[in-house]
């Protein structure tokens, strides 16, 4: 038994953790069958939420949002993070000053981010429509988070911006991780610098691919505070996510039981998603390895 | 090969990394009109969106000070942050000990645990935290955000530490072991003092985490006197007619602590970042 003394050490984090994330979690799942509001007692309600969340359009809708923005967001991110790496990876001179450049927008939170970029989109004095005019493109000038039909765009670029360096700082690490050897063989056979890149490079990326896209696809599906403060989910509902709806839930309303309900919805969709990812990319990885 | 080739090489390299440079001072753009933005009077932004500013208008900057608690937020934030810091490291290595030295199935659901704990979005968890520090009297106390974040941040801490332990080498405790030392006294006076690096890249990232976050105080808090400062920000600048002699300023303001942080440690942290984000 003298072996398992030293699993005291873990009691704090697994109090922590089990007060503070497991026992919430069965409590949602709990929550979720209720019309619990905060006082009174919880009566249940069976699967009216879940019901109530796939057969209403305004939910629905939010599903489609959320996993759209993340399709997009994850998509961009990951071919500009690619870019940024395979180019710096080529130019050592200014490799480390770049990372570090291209990673600052990451130091700020979400809402300053966030704020920023509504000035920059704002059709008064906004610095894109500016700029825009400024290039004799005036014609190309537009509301951009006000309409609904590129706002969730706009979001997704601000959100891109900010954490394309991320990516490329992973990819970067993963092309330290190549060996030399591969690229001068591959010169001597007199190889373009596309050929190698498309044909020893981006197979021997798998692993720093699949953990871009695995991180940027959690980070992404809970997206909450970029339409907070920039859109408020408007214009009609365009940028309304998931996350939104379960602040939206909570503030003022006191509806516990609906926004467990679509926490657990999101709790199942972020785990089928890593999930499905997981298990294509990896499959990826070891068919590009042979 | 011939000097023309690679003169011609370096030549390419030189304007290519001319390019590099140059788009990637387009990505800082927007950082640069923040603060070039947060210079100017009301007046000036009307009649030059873009340009440099004509002079370094403070105005706005004296204005947001006043109004927004700047102090006030700050020493909230600083505590918060520097609290949670100390508790995640603290547990974060305690418990990553016994899961770094012994392979059994405990540890095995232990990391499984960690890993759960680490990809769940915070947002499934919020509404019965909510639920909970009210019916703990935790709602809108400095302790009841720390815990909160103690337990968002944990996970990841019990993987960093993990594998730094684990490569530290056993053949230390065993020698500890055979001077009697007992496990506590071996991870205290033989671990723990080794772990410097890994704490201060651990750190830099909390820190990150939890001065930047804005769901937790939003949800948490409603005492202005215990307001964050991102949650000053947002209660400053408000969510209709966006004021950018009001936003600018409190955006820099915001984002100054951090940003002075990055320069100073940006290699720690961008390697740091991305060696978490690897394992």
């Amino acid at each position: 038994m003298r072996s398992y003394r030293i699993y005291l050490f873990t009691v704090p984090a697994v109090i922590v953790l089990g007060a503070f994330f497991v026992y919430p979690i069965l409590l949602s799942g709990r929550l979720s069958f209720t019309d619990f509001t905060g006082v009174g007692v919880a009566n249940d309600v069976g699967w009216k939420h879940f019901e109530r969340i796939f057969t209403r359009s305004r939910y629905v809708d939010a599903l489609k949002v959320t996993l759209l923005f993340t399709l997009v967001v994850v998509t961009v991110q990951t071919a500009a993070g690619l870019f940024f790496a395979a180019i710096l990876h080529r130019l050592p001179a200014v490799r480390n000053f770049c990372r570090a450049a291209l990673f600052l927008p990451a130091m700020m939170s979400f809402v300053i981010v966030g704020y920023v970029w509504q000035f920059i989109y704002s059709p008064f004095d906004g610095a894109l429509n500016s700029l825009l005019g400024a290039l004799g493109l005036g014609f190309l000038a537009h509301n951009w988070i006000g309409d609904p039909s590129t706002a969730l765009y706009a979001l997704a670029f601000t959100h891109v911006w900010m954490f394309v360096g991320y990516t490329t700082a992973i990819f970067l690490a993963g092309y330290a991780a190549i060996p030399r050897e591969y690229d001068e063989a591959a010169r001597l056979e007199g190889t373009t610098g596309w050929q190698r890149f498309r044909h020893i490079e981006v197979p021997l990326l798998a692993p720093s691919f699949t953990i871009n896209v695995v991180l940027s696809t959690i980070g992404t599906l809970k997206t909450f505070e970029l339409p907070f403060i920039m859109t408020r989910g408007g214009p009609d509902g365009a940028t309304r996510t998931l996350s939104l709806h379960i602040i939206d839930s909570l503030f003022g309303k006191y509806q516990f039981g609906f926004a467990s309900a679509l926490s657990i919805v999101m709790l199942i969709l972020v785990v089928l998603v890593a999930w499905a990812q997981n298990r294509v990319l990896r499959a990826r990885e070891t068919r590009l390895r042979s | 090969m011939s000097a023309s080739v690679s003169r011609r090489g370096r030549l390419g390299r030189t304007l290519l990394s001319t390019l590099a440079v140059a788009l990637v001072a387009v990505m800082l753009l927007p950082v640069l009109y923040m603060v070039m933005m947060s210079f100017k009077s009301g007046a000036e932004i009307v009649r030059d969106p873009l340009g440099l500013p004509e002079a370094l208008y403070l105005g706005n900057y004296a204005n947001a000070l006043s109004k927004m608690s700047y102090a006030r937020s700050v020493a909230n934030s600083v505590g918060i942050t520097l609290s949670v810091t100390l508790l995640v490291s603290l547990v974060g290595a305690l418990a990553a000990y016994p899961l770094a030295r012994r392979t059994t199935g405990l540890s095995r659901a232990l990391v499984l645990l960690m890993a759960l704990g680490l990809s769940t979005p915070n947002f499934v968890t919020i509404t019965p935290i909510y639920v909970i520090f009210r019916d703990l009297g935790l709602l809108d106390t400095y302790l009841g955000l720390v815990l909160a974040f103690t337990a968002l941040n944990l996970p990841l801490a019990v993987f960093f530490y993990t594998g730094f332990i684990g490569s530290i080498p056993i053949e230390l405790d065993e020698a500890a072991k055979l001077d009697n030392c007992s496990d506590l006294q071996v991870f205290w006076h033989v671990i723990r003092p080794l772990l410097g690096p890994a704490t201060a890249t651990l750190s830099l990232f909390v820190m990150l985490n939890v001065w930047n976050d804005f769901t937790y105080p939003l949800l948490l808090l409603t005492d202005e006197d215990k307001f964050t400062v991102m949650i000053s920000v947002y209660r400053f600048v408000g969510n209709h007619n966006l004021s950018p002699e009001d936003l600018f300023p409190a955006a820099v303001l915001g984002s100054l602590p951090l940003l002075l942080l990055f320069l100073i440690f940006q290699r720690r942290i961008v390697t740091g970042v991305t060696a978490g984000a690897v394992k």
